[in-house]
Parts: structure tokens; C-alpha cells; sequence
């Protein structure tokens, strides 16, 4: 019998040297002393925003260009994005990190084209699903007023806004000039946080046409009555027919009311009210004359109202007080100054000025508008409230000396600005919130907080805390700028300037649709994950993917080695190292 | 389409209809309008294709590899330095079996400086395991182009298209450019077996021991032996597709031919026109132009050779200390042959020398004038 040959089996040979087994089964996650994690960090934006506005997610939304997204981020936080847009003082253009690369991202020009964008695009607000039977008066319908009452009305509160003036806005109607800020825009958005169900009460004076004690049928007082009492220049002359303070003189002009200015007007003062009373005046025929006691360095005034009162040629004379109005018949003839230098540094900071005797000047003038301050007034205010001056005096949280009374806005000791006011309405609605349902106020005001400033964001008190989010502010270090282009901040459009004597249209035309896409995708992004896709291009062991929702990246731990290189390529430092196994 | 187009036109317009995915070179004379025309297609749309740039050719070989790699179809192109700069990545590329597709402008290497023609630069390449096919012509560079794909995605191995810098890079002449669908039916879409990806990872290229290197250069062998039969193959399909076929050895005047020249490249079709000059003098003489250089067609030169008195080998590069490389290839592969003509060699054109009709003819007179040669290669065009 013939014997079978054993069949030899030729080992299998790929046509490269190729690892039989798969890759996957080397776990180089072992290796790893370095572990990198998605971690959002907090915006310099975000946490400069008086108002409390997620800055950052609305400017990732607006850079893909859905700006109904970034609208939604905004007005979650902050009911007045046009407003906010034509009149903020921007610091978070003051915070943002691009200043160190190149210039700031214009954040407030966005908000507004955002704002805009979204109302023509019929956006509105959503009233809540469930009331609750809880009632809140709100006194003063400015901005702190409006915020409180829409944040509570979207909690389902049962709001009053009680407004001694024929018409809700406050300081945002009657003394922002409709040059900065259209009065048709503010109607726009008052009536939408009103369309939430806001009961109104205008022409409704506490303390006059309302008595203090009608309020105690409400749950919680808000008190936002704001500063409107003028601080008088103390100089003969002062009661003279044709002296007026420059809120009044701002209420009147932005009532559409006729005002007697003649040919000269001198505006006392170097702070907003006099720029826009100053610039009110130009409008309405008159040659103002500014006067201001230090020099330009000094004014209060934002320097952009500053650099637009200068373009529209409106004289100055700095280093002089008025000592006297000249009068004739009980008019206004002429206000007569004295000359200052500047002494040493005062309390507020700010150089002193100190009269030079015998400097004497006199002007002739038709009328004089005095704008050198304001104070608010309390004689509205029950007794136990009555007795400070300067300001309502009240606790972190925003509480009065009365129980379940809160105050916010220009009463309150803080800036006086619109988004502070703005913030101080949110931080109400958020401890009012907080006192009706039990809970404990000041904790729940530190689960709002952005950051280190004080400002405040409804999501975050709604979700209990930033989870996820690092609590530090990311620096201009934690960037890395190699994935940056230079890129110059786009100017907004103006009004031409000889165009603006002649009426109260408005003078910043805002961003074109080109140029605020342009400024999104200027938006650094500061430390928030955008989807750019670096990590997962730079990964040598494959370990990054999409996140299956594709809002993010995930790290699989059994092979990252831990050689950080997303971390160090992550444009925007949305990535964190912990040193662990 | 008929096309008044450059050799070097000819090429990129291959690449596209070869579709291939990626493309990653350093720009190069005499190469650069190749790279430059193919970038400027990615860019506008007309070849969806990746563009790498890289900062050397020794990162475009490697790129190109690492794409082939992952299964995409490759092209590159170089030329002289940068070829010999791409010297380590040919190995890794061949020893991965990848089947990128580049295409080499001849060019003399320095010093001294030239930019010229001469393919010293492609055959001082001849053992990386890269196939090599030298053009004649701008069709035929285009053609082969298309037909590298279909053999290096069979065998596995890189090929590389030699075109002479300049007399074919640069110089015009029509050319029928094939239907994109002719093409398609042509070229099927790669399909590689092995490939590097995320959804299987495994490591290519790990160290083999010592039991297993000689195997798997065994196998490229192997591959390498086994190419010579796709080359025709394709070829023959090509023309059964086109109409057009070039073959291993392309001849001329070689039926009845006793002896006959041979060369590659260019210089061939000069050759044709001093070879019927011999014919009108009765001279039995032919040309055989070597298409396929690697691997190199030993046993078909000795099958045509047969009966033949002598060749004449003109060879446009020369290694120093041995002498022209095709023929040096040439009497290697004659040694087992039971007849062999006797080897005239020729070293001429180098650096861009001309190499005119007279060259060629004074190289015919010496070859039929001698009944042996002189057993050292004779220089044409040296400065005496």
C-alpha cells in the first residue's frame, strides 16, 4: 500500500508584514500619566456681562450662522438684546481676549444685529406653560424693571410693572435720546416681555396715585424706581427761567415735548446725561456749549458717546465750573465760570479741581442745562426704607430691610448702566424665585454666578450650578493663537455726520449681514468646545472620535497614551489635563 | 478628443482619468507642470482629490505611501534630486506593496548643476522593487499612466513612468485623450485587501524576524517575476479598449533584422529615421526600444535577439565604474543564451547632450563596420 505524504501546510503570508492580531488589543491607555478631558472653561466675555449673558454660546451659534440660536442664548438671559445692542457699554469687549491678538470681537454690535435678525424674522417670546399663584410688583419700568418682570413672568409669576410715567422704559425711554436708541425698537421689545402676560400700570406713581400699602397684597416688591432726581449746581441763578436738569430736559425732548433752548445752550457736566442732553440740543436747533470742570481724560461719559459728540463738532471748554447764572428778567442771560486746575488725587480716583482765583469768565448763554448728577429719590419709600442717602440700601441678594422687598437698578449702589440694571433686575427675579419657593437665596445666587464679577445667568440657577464648565476664566495664554488669523475688527456704520444735526435718526447704522458674520467668526471661541476638529485631526493613537450626539468629542481611555497633543493643538483651551492613571 | 498637449500635460491628464484620490508632491523642474496642472484641477473642481504639499519629496513618498495605505488611489511625481531624495521611501513603499503610481521626469543628478535630460536618476533606482516604463511619447505617457494603476494595483508593487525631461516634458504633440466612461470600464476602483483603517487597526510594516524577512522579500520577487506577464496583459486589453498597445520591447524594422539598436525613451524615435536610412542601403538593421526596464525583460530580449548579429545598446546614463545600465542589464540576462549576438555599448546624451541623427549613425557605422566590439562602452559627444 502506497503511503499517504503528510500534506504540509504553507503558513499563511501576508503580501506586507502586518500584525495578525488588531491593534485595539494593545491598550496604550495603560501607558497614560496624563489624562485630557473636554472641559469648558468660562468665557472672559461671559463673566464681564453685567447682564449675565452666555456670550460665548451665542457667538459659536452665531459664527454657523444660526443666529436664531444665539438670539434664543441671549434673550434667555437678557429680555433686551436690541437695546442692549445700541446702548451697552460692552465690557465684555473690554474682557475679550482677541484684544491681545488683534482687537476685540464686536460683541455688541452682534447682540443688536442678532436681536434685530431675530425680531424681522418674527422671533417672540414663549409665555410659560404653568402659572404659579404667586404675585410680584415691580416699581419702575427701566431696564431692571423689564428684566425682573420678564424673567419672572417666564417663571409663571403673576407680574404688576407699576410705572409712574404715561409710558413704560424708564431711563431706556426718557433718557437715552431716540438717536441711540429708536423709541419704535424699545416699544418692540417691551411689548414682547409684556406679551408674557405682564399686568401694566402706567402714569401709576407709588406713594402718590398708588398708596405703599396697596403693595402688600403682592407676594414680593421689586423696587427699580431708579435715580431721577437732579443734583443741584448750587450757584446763584439756579432757579432762572431757562435752567433745567438734563433728565428733565431729556424727558421733555424724548416725549416729543417742545423746549425752549434759544440759540446758546451750556450743558453743565462731563457724564452721559450731558452728552446726550448736549447732543439732544444740536437736534433740536440749539448751539450747545459743554463745560465740564476736568479735562477730556476725566469724563465719566463712554468714550464712544465722548468720540461721537466730538464728531459732531460740539464745543467744549474744560478746567471751568460755573459760579453764576446771569440772569436778566428771571431769564437766563449768560453763566459766568471760573477756571480750575486739577489738585491731587480724590477719593473717586479722579484728580480734584481746584478754582484759580480771580479766573472768572462769563458766557451769554440762552439756557443753561445742568447734568452734573443724579440721585435717586426715596420720599415714595415707607419710613424704614427712607432713612439712607445716595442709595437703597440692600443685602447680597438684592434684599431691602423689609421682607420679601428687593431693589435693583439706579437706586441701588451700582454702576448705572443698562446692563447692570438689566443684571440686577435677573438677580431679583432669581431671589424673589428662590425666597417663594423655600429655598435658600444666597445659595441659589452662587449657582447663577459666572465667574468672579457678579454676573448672574438664569440657566445656570435653572440647571443648579455651571456643570461641566470649569469655573476659571480662560487668558489670552490658554489660547493657542497659531490657529488665528489677523484679522481687523470691522467698524460699524454711522450716519454721516452732517446728516445728524437735523434730526433724531439714529446714528449707528449697525453691522452689515456680511460684516456680522465676519465678526462671529472673529469670536475666538474662548474655551468652548466648537466642533473645530483639531483634537480629532492631531490624535496619533485614534482615540478621539465624535461624540454620538455630535455636539463634542470623546476620549476612549484604553488608548489614549496621554501625550496631551490635543490639549496643546485645541485652539481654545476647551481641553483640561488631570494627572492621574 | 485630439489635444495639442506637453508630455508633461499628457501625464496630469492621465492622473484624472485615472481618478486618483491623492496626491502628494514637491514641485520639481522639469516636473513641475505636472503638479502644477494637477493642483490647479483639484482646486477647481475638475479632480476630487486630495492636494497634500508637502515640504520634501522624501514627505511626498511618504504621504503618498501612508495613503496608499488606507486604500486610496495615488499619484506622485519627482524627478532627478528629488527622486533620489525619495531614495528611502521608495524601499518602504514597495516593501509595504503599495501600489502608488508615480511619474519621474528624467533629469541628470548633480554636480555639476543640470537640469537636462539624462535617466541615470530613474536607473541608479533599479533595486528599490519599483516597476519601471520608459515613454516615447506624450500619448504613450498618458497611456501608461492609466495603465501603471491597473498593474500596480495587481501586482502590488509601485510603478514608476519615465518620461525624458524636456524632450517629452516640455515639447508638444496631439494627443488622443480617451473617453472618461472608456477609462472607467478600463479602470476599475481600487479595492485593496489590506488596508490601514480605524475600523480594524492593525500595524503595518512590524519588524520581521529573521525567519520571515527573506519571505516576504521572496514574495515581491515573486511579484516582481510575475509583472512582466500583467504589463503585457494590460497592454494587450489597453489596446483592446483604445486601439493602442506599446508591449515590453517595442520593435522596428526587426523581421528580418541582423542587427538591431536598442534604447529607451526618446532617443528611440530619432533612431526610426537613421534606421530606414540603413534600410534604403540595404543594411539589415532594426530598432528595439525597451518599454519595460523593470522588471527587466531578460528572457523575451534573448527569445527576440536570437539569431541576431549584434546589438548596439545606446545608453543616456552611465554608472561610473561599470558603464551604461541597460546594457550592463543586457549582457547579464545574454549569459545563459545559447546564441548571443555580440554587445555594442554606447554611452551618449547625457546631461542633455543632443542625441541627433548623427550620433545615432556614427554609433551604426562603428557597430556594422567591427566585428567586435571593443569591450569597453564608447562615449558619443565627449569634448576632444
Amino acid at each position: 500500500m502506497k503511503k499517504k505524504k503528510p500534506i504540509k501546510k504553507k503558513p499563511f503570508l501576508p503580501p506586507m508584514s502586518l500584525s495578525y492580531e488588531g491593534t485595539q488589543a494593545s491598550k496604550t491607555g495603560t501607558w497614560r500619566y496624563l489624562t485630557p478631558t473636554y472641559l469648558n472653561k468660562l468665557a472672559p466675555c461671559n463673566e464681564a456681562c453685567p447682564a449675565g449673558e452666555d456670550v460665548e454660546a451665542a457667538m459659536v451659534l452665531a459664527g454657523q450662522e444660526d443666529y436664531l440660536g444665539a438670539w434664543e442664548k441671549i434673550t434667555q438671559e437678557n429680555p433686551l438684546p436690541r437695546v442692549c445692542g445700541r446702548v451697552c457699554f460692552h465690557p465684555c469687549e473690554g474682557a475679550c481676549n482677541r484684544q491681545e491678538f488683534d482687537q476685540a470681537t464686536s460683541i455688541n454690535a452682534l447682540e443688536r444685529f442678532v436681536g434685530d435678525h431675530a425680531f424681522q424674522s418674527g422671533k417672540r417670546f414663549t409665555p410659560p406653560q404653568e402659572k404659579k399663584k404667586e404675585k410680584v410688583a415691580i416699581i419702575g419700568s427701566g431696564p431692571a424693571g423689564l428684566s425682573c418682570a420678564y424673567h419672572l413672568a417666564s417663571m409663571g409669576y403673576g407680574v404688576t410693572l407699576f410705572e409712574a410715567l404715561p409710558e413704560l422704559g424708564g431711563v431706556l425711554r426718557y433718557g437715552i435720546p431716540a438717536y441711540r436708541l429708536p423709541k419704535k425698537v424699545l416699544e418692540e421689545e417691551i411689548d414682547n416681555i409684556l406679551s408674557l402676560g405682564v399686568e401694566v400700570k402706567t402714569g401709576a406713581r407709588v406713594g402718590q396715585d398708588v398708596k405703599w400699602g396697596e403693595l402688600k397684597k403682592f407676594d414680593a416688591v421689586f423696587v427699580a424706581a431708579g435715580a431721577w432726581k437732579s443734583v443741584p449746581l448750587k450757584v446763584p441763578g439756579e432757579e432762572a427761567q431757562g435752567v433745567m436738569s438734563g433728565l428733565d430736559f431729556l424727558q421733555k425732548a424724548n416725549s416729543g415735548q417742545t423746549v425752549d433752548l434759544g440759540q446758546r445752550v451750556a450743558v453743565i457736566g462731563g457724564g452721559n446725561t450731558a452728552m446726550d442732553a448736549a447732543r439732544s440740543a444740536l437736534r433740536l436747533g440749539a448751539k450747545p456749549l459743554i463745560i465740564y470742570r476736568r479735562t477730556k481724560e476725566e469724563m465719566p461719559a463712554w468714550e464712544e458717546e465722548v468720540a461721537e459728540t466730538g464728531e459732531e463738532n460740539l464745543e467744549f471748554i474744560f478746567l471751568s465750573s460755573p459760579v453764576k447764572i446771569i440772569t436778566e428778567n428771571g431769564k437766563v442771560k449768560g453763566v459766568e465760570c471760573i477756571k480750575n486746575l486739577l489738585g491731587p488725587v480724590g477719593k473717586d480716583g479722579r484728580r480734584e479741581p481746584r478754582p484759580i482765583e480771580g479766573s472768572n469768565f462769563t458766557l451769554p448763554v440762552d439756557a443753561v442745562i445742568s447734568a452734573i448728577g443724579e440721585t435717586p429719590d426715596f420720599s415714595f419709600l415707607p419710613e424704614e426704607l427712607r432713612k439712607s442717602a445716595g442709595a437703597l440700601p440692600v443685602d447680597e441678594t438684592g434684599a431691602t430691610a423689609l421682607q420679601r422687598v428687593f431693589a435693583g437698578g439706579d437706586i441701588v449702589a451700582q454702576p448705572r448702566t443698562v446692563s447692570y440694571a438689566i443684571g440686577s433686575g435677573k438677580k431679583a427675579a432669581i431671589a424673589i424665585d428662590a425666597t417663594l419657593r423655600g429655598k435658600n437665596v444666597a445659595e441659589a445666587l452662587r449657582s447663577a454666578h459666572w465667574g468672579e464679577k457678579g454676573s448672574l445667568s438664569i440657566a445656570l440657577y435653572k440647571k443648579g450650578g455651571a456643570d461641566g464648565v470649569a469655573p476659571e476664566v480662560v487668558k489670552f495664554s490658554d489660547l493657542n493663537p497659531d490657529y488665528f488669523k489677523r484679522q481687523e475688527r470691522k467698524p460699524k456704520e454711522t450716519l454721516p455726520v452732517f446728516q445728524r444735526p437735523t434730526g433724531f435718526s439714529e446714528v449707528n447704522l449697525g453691522l452689515s449681514p456680511a460684516t456680522a458674520l465676519y465678526e462671529a467668526k472673529r469670536c475666538f471661541n474662548c474655551g468652548v468646545c466648537n466642533l473645530c476638529h483639531n483634537c480629532f485631526m492631531f490624535c496619533p493613537d485614534l482615540a478621539i472620535t465624535a461624540r454620538p450626539d455630535k455636539q463634542g468629542y470623546q476620549i476612549n481611555y484604553d488608548y489614549c497614551k496621554g501625550c496631551c497633543i490635543c490639549v496643546e493643538e485645541c485652539p481654545r483651551g476647551a481641553i483640561s489635563v488631570e494627572v492621574k492613571k | 478628443m485630439k489635444k495639442l498637449m506637453t508630455g508633461n500635460s499628457a501625464v496630469s491628464y492621465g492622473v484624472v482619468l485615472s481618478r486618483a484620490q491623492v496626491i502628494s508632491a514637491y514641485p520639481i523642474t522639469p516636473q513641475t507642470t505636472i503638479v502644477e496642472e494637477l493642483s490647479e484641477m483639484v482646486a477647481d473642481g475638475r479632480l476630487p482629490a486630495k492636494f497634500i504639499r508637502v515640504e520634501s519629496e522624501h514627505s511626498a513618498m511618504a504621504c503618498a505611501a501612508a495613503a496608499a495605505a488606507t486604500g486610496a488611489r495615488v499619484f506622485t511625481a519627482t524627478s532627478s534630486h528629488g527622486l533620489a531624495y525619495m531614495h528611502e521611501m521608495l524601499h518602504w513603499t514597495s516593501g509595504t506593496r503599495l501600489p502608488v503610481v508615480m511619474v519621474n521626469a528624467n533629469r541628470a543628478i548633480g554636480a555639476p548643476w543640470s537640469i537636462w535630460c539624462e535617466q541615470g536618476d530613474s536607473l541608479s533606482q533599479r533595486d528599490t522593487g519599483w516597476l519601471q516604463l520608459y515613454c516615447q511619447s506624450a500619448q504613450e505617457a498618458m497611456d501608461t499612466v492609466i495603465q501603471a494603476y491597473r498593474i500596480a494595483e495587481e501586482v502590488l508593487l509601485p510603478v514608476m513612468v519615465l518620461v525624458d525631461g524636456f524632450f517629452l516634458s516640455h515639447t508638444s504633440e496631439p494627443v488622443d485623450i480617451p473617453d472618461r466612461e472608456a477609462v472607467d470600464r478600463f479602470l476599475p476602483p481600487y479595492r485593496p485587501r489590506y488596508k490601514l483603517t480605524p475600523d480594524d487597526p492593525h500595524t503595518f510594516n512590524i519588524m520581521a524576524d529573521t525567519s520571515l524577512f527573506i519571505s516576504f522579500r521572496h514574495e515581491a520577487q515573486k511579484a516582481m517575476e510575475g509583472a512582466k506577464k500583467v504589463v503585457a496583459r494590460v497592454d494587450r486589453e489597453f489596446k483592446s479598449h483604445f486601439g493602442r498597445g506599446y508591449g515590453l520591447l517595442e520593435k522596428f524594422r526587426c523581421a528580418d533584422a541582423e542587427v538591431v539598436l536598442l534604447t529607451m525613451g526618446t532617443a528611440a524615435s530619432t533612431a526610426r529615421e537613421v534606421i530606414d536610412h540603413y534600410r534604403r542601403m540595404g543594411k539589415k538593421v532594426g530598432l528595439c526600444r525597451l518599454r519595460l526596464f523593470r522588471p527587466f525583460p531578460g528572457e523575451e530580449l534573448i527569445k527576440f535577439l536570437k539569431g541576431m548579429k549584434k546589438v548596439a545598446v545606446l545608453d543616456r546614463d552611465n554608472s561610473l565604474g561599470a558603464g551604461g545600465i541597460v546594457a550592463q542589464e543586457l549582457k547579464a540576462a545574454l549569459f545563459c543564451a545559447p546564441r548571443k549576438p555580440k554587445v555594442f555599448e554606447f554611452i551618449a546624451g547625457l546631461g542633455g547632450k543632443d542625441i541627433t541623427p548623427e550620433t545615432i549613425q556614427k554609433m551604426m557605422e562603428i557597430t556594422l563596420n567591427n566585428a567586435n566590439p571593443t569591450g569597453a562602452p564608447m562615449w558619443l559627444g565627449v569634448e576632444e
